[in-house]
């Protein structure tokens, strides 16, 4: 087996091993959603206007969650630095982890939206642009807060620090993406805006890989 | 299986760490065949040389060359077993030998029949004690064909029975044309090495 192919399954069957790493951010989701209708005014159209941007700033949180450790037990154990000795480039490597993390991890969050959306009473045509928003600007926000992960790697406050150095990143893809949910809101074309997103993606996704790697490798060198 | 000569050149190498100078001018050549046992005292920079070798620490000054090649072109003829426990305690025996070769799986069985792991192959890493972990992260050796071992501590936590079966994979590695570097504070008995002294630096 190549690998890719052994850093799939070994990331499949951790899950196995830690449900939790996936439900929790779940669960964090729907109950943040859950709790909006009853902190605001029973109003169901301010909740139809402020949903989707709810589900998206949940979202948000519950991937920042289950990014900020992304490297964190395996660098503590000493299998971090064996990747180091794996005949593959290690940017390539914490590529197909990132990719790995989004499938596995990342993912199912945006497939739950749907359900978020009905809870707020967001209207089909919004909610799928939400949908495809997410599917879109996800693959960015992970690889920025993977290396937030990476670079905070030998602190012990690391997950603060991590989003906090990141965030910087994060603000262009949420206005990007609250652009297109206006636009979806009104009926106006959010193909340009979504265009956009997905040149951030890609973006992030060739070029974050090469200073994750580099991150690691600094804080290897710091370590025993 | 016999590899093709291998040479470790390390000239002129020093290290300093938080305003302390580990070695100075170290120069060491290691060919197919050496063992090489890095000893000193406590804090003396034994892992921080083997790190250096290993290609996981920068070299800050001197030169560290395989075959006349620069180190960082040769880290896929390395293995490299350092203290941390190098498996991960969620995941079974077998899937954490799995994830870091590409040997088939007969090989793999074998190899953890070697260092005694026969009948844990799906146990997960937390239920064994350490010495199991250990041994379970040196499983590598069985079944990874690298010349070049780089191995800190390898002794810790093994009982008597599973020092000896190391020590004789170390004397097969050899004879085949392998280098070992190696460090530990209860000399083996059945190794014929030669012996780096760290540490007295001024």
């Amino acid at each position: 087996m190549s690998i890719e192919k052994r850093m799939l399954v070994r990331e499949l069957k951790l899950i196995a091993a830690r449900p939790g790493d996936i439900f929790k951010p779940m669960w964090f989701t729907l109950l943040v959603i859950s709790m909006v209708p009853l902190a605001l005014a029973p109003d169901s159209q301010l909740l139809a206007e402020i949903g989707s941007a709810m589900i998206w700033v949940a979202t948000l949180l519950a991937l920042l969650l289950n990014t900020e450790h992304l490297f964190q037990s395996d660098f503590s154990d000493g299998v971090l630095e064996q990747w180091l000795f794996l005949d593959r480039p290690l940017a390539w490597l914490v590529g197909v982890k990132l990719i790995a993390h989004w499938l596995f991890n990342v993912l199912p969050l945006i497939l739950i939206t749907p359900v978020a959306g009905l809870m707020l009473s967001v209207s089909t045509e919004v909610l799928l642009a939400l949908f495809i928003t997410l599917l879109v600007a996800t693959p960015a926000l992970t690889c920025f807060s993977g290396l937030g992960a990476a670079l905070t790697l030998g602190s012990s406050r690391s997950g603060i620090l991590g989003v906090l150095v990141m965030m910087p990143l994060f603000v262009p893809v949420v206005i990007l993406a609250a652009g297109v949910l206006i636009r979806a809101t009104d009926g106006s074309d959010t193909l340009p805006l979504l265009a956009l997103l997905g040149a951030f993606s890609v973006i992030a996704a060739t070029l974050v890989p090469v200073a994750v790697s580099a991150a690691i490798r600094l804080n290897i060198g710091g370590s025993n | 299986m016999i590899f093709a000569p291998v040479k470790i050149e390390i000239s002129a190498l020093s290290c300093e760490r938080d305003d302390r100078l580990l070695f100075n001018n170290l120069s060491v050549a290691l060919e197919s065949g050496q063992i090489l046992r890095v000893a000193g005292p406590n804090g003396a920079g034994k892992t921080t040389l083997l790190r250096t070798v290993a290609g996981l620490f920068g070299i800050q000054d001197g030169v560290i060359q395989v075959n006349q090649l620069p180190l960082q072109e040769c880290l896929d003829q390395i293995i490299y077993i350092g203290h941390k426990p190098q498996v991960t305690k969620d995941l079974t025996v077998l899937d954490n030998l799995k994830f870091l070769t590409d040997a088939d799986e007969a090989c793999l069985q074998k190899a953890l029949d070697n260092v005694g792991l026969k009948g844990y192959h799906d146990s997960l890493v937390k239920e064994l004690s350490q010495g199991q972990g250990r041994r379970c992260a040196l499983a590598r050796l069985w079944c990874v064909e690298a010349p070049i071992w780089i191995l800190d501590e390898p002794y810790t936590a093994l009982d008597v029975g599973m020092a000896k079966t190391l020590d004789a994979r170390i004397n097969e590695h050899v004879a085949v044309g392998g280098i070992c570097l190696f460090t530990t504070h209860q000399p083996p008995q059945q190794l014929d090495y030669q012996i780096l002294e760290l540490g007295d630096v001024d």
